[in-house]
């Protein structure tokens, strides 16, 4: 039985149409919509029905100040909405590289300063909400 | 009208048209694009007549 695995080497990653690829070292798509349960009398097992979507993207990146870097594209996002778009290699869109994109994604919070001695500073984010898409061409 | 200067987001120096959801005021206040200066008329203030 064959199985088919991903092994990412070289997604991509853009946040608010800037291309943070090289700066990105973990990202995580959570596609999720909320169960509601309806379960009845007349039901043996618990049952549940699709509520809002409630989507989450979380990203790791290297922190930069230097111009155009990490800290000049993220910094003014908090706060707002903006769009992210991730793709699981840099080729051409398709099926088997889909692109996501979620639009009207929330910033609440972002770490200007998050280092410890020695090491390379990195920043954790999570963009909150917005509508997800696929696209496979 | 918008200015690429970051490669991050195209070709530096290109006019840079802002997709849906994109949050200009975040692109302008990080220095990524920056807005094209509207060039001011060069009128002459004429000399108030004699009288």
């Amino acid at each position: 039985m064959a199985i088919s695995s991903t092994y990412l080497s070289n997604p991509t990653i853009s946040i608010n149409a800037v291309d943070l690829t090289d700066q990105c070292t973990s990202a995580v798509i959570n596609y999720v919509a909320e169960q509601l349960e309806n379960t009845t009398f007349s039901n043996t097992s618990r049952s549940f029905t699709s509520g809002l979507f409630s989507n989450t993207v979380t990203v790791t990146l290297y922190q930069s100040y230097a111009a155009a870097e990490t800290e000049a594209s993220i910094y003014s996002l908090v706060g707002t909405t903006t769009t992210l778009v991730l793709k699981p290699a840099s080729g051409a869109t398709s099926a088997t590289n889909p692109e996501y994109t979620l639009t009207g994604a929330y910033l609440s919070a972002h770490t200007p300063i998050a280092a410890s001695l020695g090491e390379l500073s990195t920043i954790d984010l999570e963009f909150s909400g917005g509508v997800l898409a696929k696209a496979v061409e | 009208m918008y200015t690429i200067i970051s490669p991050r987001l195209g070709t530096p120096g290109d006019p840079y048209i802002p997709a849906e959801g994109v949050n200009i005021d975040a692109l302008l206040n990080g220095g990524l694009i920056s807005t094209d200066s509207v060039k001011k008329s060069s009128k002459v203030k004429s000399e108030p007549k004699e009288q």
